[in-house]
């Protein structure tokens, strides 16, 4: 409960204190060094990589299939 | 503000559309397709630490080795028309490595590990292809998956969307995703739990992205997963778990940047709960350096601990209904850290990465029994990229 109350209350923080930056002005944010997954291969490979030696897995999109190591 | 998709500025899209969308599949991140096309491949060495003898009976060379994988990866973006891209991933594994068979007690009270024996083999092909179409603002994916190995085969089909608001501070996500596997064990090297067996995993992803400012941007992510079917590992001597999973993750991440650096921080926190009490926390961090225009430096490290499965147990308990003695349901703590670099020579980026992973008891903030089978590992890279300009 905790930890779902922080959530909540971090999420409403952070989306209610932006401010309106404009397209022009996004630079920055549009850099390769600023995507989620600058290296798709090594996110991959990460990813299955935990979740074949941790019991878990996911959060960064739907499921992908399966494999035989875990 | 509706736009013609004719009178798009290809300058202007590439400053407002890759930092906006949040990637429902690892893949998307634009509301405009690529510019150009790109190509990537990647060798990677997986090496687990040997087991040493103070956790394993019968210790011998050919059982003290754990896996030791060697991955080829191909990546492939283009665009297609005027509003279609299409991604190719390509994913080859060759592995070899003895893996923890059951847990038993030693003359000493303490548990120990036996292994399975001779060295395993095994050889994994996946093929993963997704098609985009980007509009006005935003974009939809449809993801075929195809993996095929010795004893395991997966097929597995994505759908993704995502939404800019009007004015693109926030962009909405959502994904599902259905997979249909089969496991058919290799017989010979340890006595199997089953002959053949099937598993479905459904699940559903929503998710939001803000920017915050000029130089941050914010997303947070919930998901529910349900795995239907044979779930037991068909490997391990003691080991039955439940025909169902059900699993929830709330993930958060924040990217910030320093232009007096030239760097920028990666933070994303996920947590995981299901069915079987598994609870974890898992936190990444890293830094993006661009030493120079051509050269850039990532160290990261990522922190990771997980509550034990409710029917784990170092000495299975056999005579209750689910009941496994698998050290990936165990109670642990992991560290891991590591370090990227790439370097730019004109269409070309060349990059090596390395990271190593530990395990212990101890780190976690769940307490529990430690598992004599953690493992700890190293991992190796290296890659190169092309981009068609």
């Amino acid at each position: 409960m905790t930890v779902k109350t922080a959530v909540a209350g971090l999420v409403l923080v952070l989306l209610c204190g932006c401010e309106t930056v404009q397209p022009w002005e996004r630079g920055l944010l549009a850099k390769k060094d600023m995507q989620w997954t600058p290296n798709i291969m090594d996110a991959r490979l990460r990813s299955q990589i935990y979740a074949s030696k941790e019991a878990s897995s996911g959060g960064a999109g739907a499921a992908g299939g399966g494999c035989g190591c875990n | 503000m509706a736009t013609n998709k004719n009178d798009r500025n290809p300058a202007l899209m590439a400053l407002t559309s890759s930092a906006l969308l949040l990637p429902a599949y690892q893949g998307a991140q634009a509301d405009a397709p690529p510019e150009f096309a790109e190509a990537g491949m990647q060798y990677s060495k997986y090496k687990e630490d040997d087991i040493t003898a103070k956790k394993a009976f019968g210790f011998t060379d050919s059982t003290r080795q754990r896996f030791d994988i060697d991955v080829a990866q191909f990546h492939l973006l283009a665009p297609v028309l005027d509003d279609w891209s299409v991604a190719v991933d390509v994913a080859w594994e060759d592995m070899s490595g003895a893996s923890p068979w059951f847990v038993g007690e030693s003359a000493s009270g303490d548990p120990k590990v036996i292994m399975s024996g001779a060295s395993i083999e095994d050889n994994r092909t996946e093929v993963s292809v997704t098609t985009r179409y980007y509009f006005d603002r935003g974009n939809s994916g449809l993801s075929l998956t195809y993996s095929d190995e010795d004893d395991y085969e997966s097929k597995a089909a994505a759908f993704d969307g995502a939404f800019n608001s009007a004015d693109g501070m926030t962009t909405y996500s959502g994904a599902i995703s259905y997979s249909d596997d089969h496991i058919d064990p290799t017989q010979g090297a340890v006595p199997t739990n089953t002959t053949s067996a099937s598993k479905d995993i459904y699940s559903a992803w929503a998710g939001v992205t803000r920017i915050v400012s000029k130089r941050a941007i914010v997303r947070f992510g919930l998901s529910y997963t349900y795995r239907d079917g044979f779930l037991t590992d068909p490997y391990k001597f003691r080991d039955s778990r439940p025909n169902e999973r059900k699993e929830w993750v709330a993930s958060g991440g924040y990217r910030r940047y320093f232009e007096e650096q030239n760097s920028a921080l990666h933070v994303d926190y996920r947590y995981f709960n299901d069915d079987w009490d598994v609870q974890s926390h898992t936190l990444d961090v890293a830094w993006v350096w661009d030493y120079s225009p051509a050269v850039t430096y990532t160290p990261f490290i990522r922190y990771y601990t997980q509550h034990e499965a409710e029917f784990f147990n170092n000495l299975a308990q056999q005579d209750q209904r689910y009941f496994s003695d698998d050290y990936r349901l165990s109670a642990f703590g992991a560290f891991s850290y590591g370090l990227r670099a790439s370097r730019k020579i004109q269409n070309w980026e060349v990059s090596v990465d390395a990271e190593r992973y530990r395990t212990d008891e101890s780190w976690g903030v769940f307490s529990g029994e430690e598992s004599p089978g953690l493992v700890d590992f190293w991992r190796y890279g290296i890659g190169l990229n092309y981009i068609f300009k």
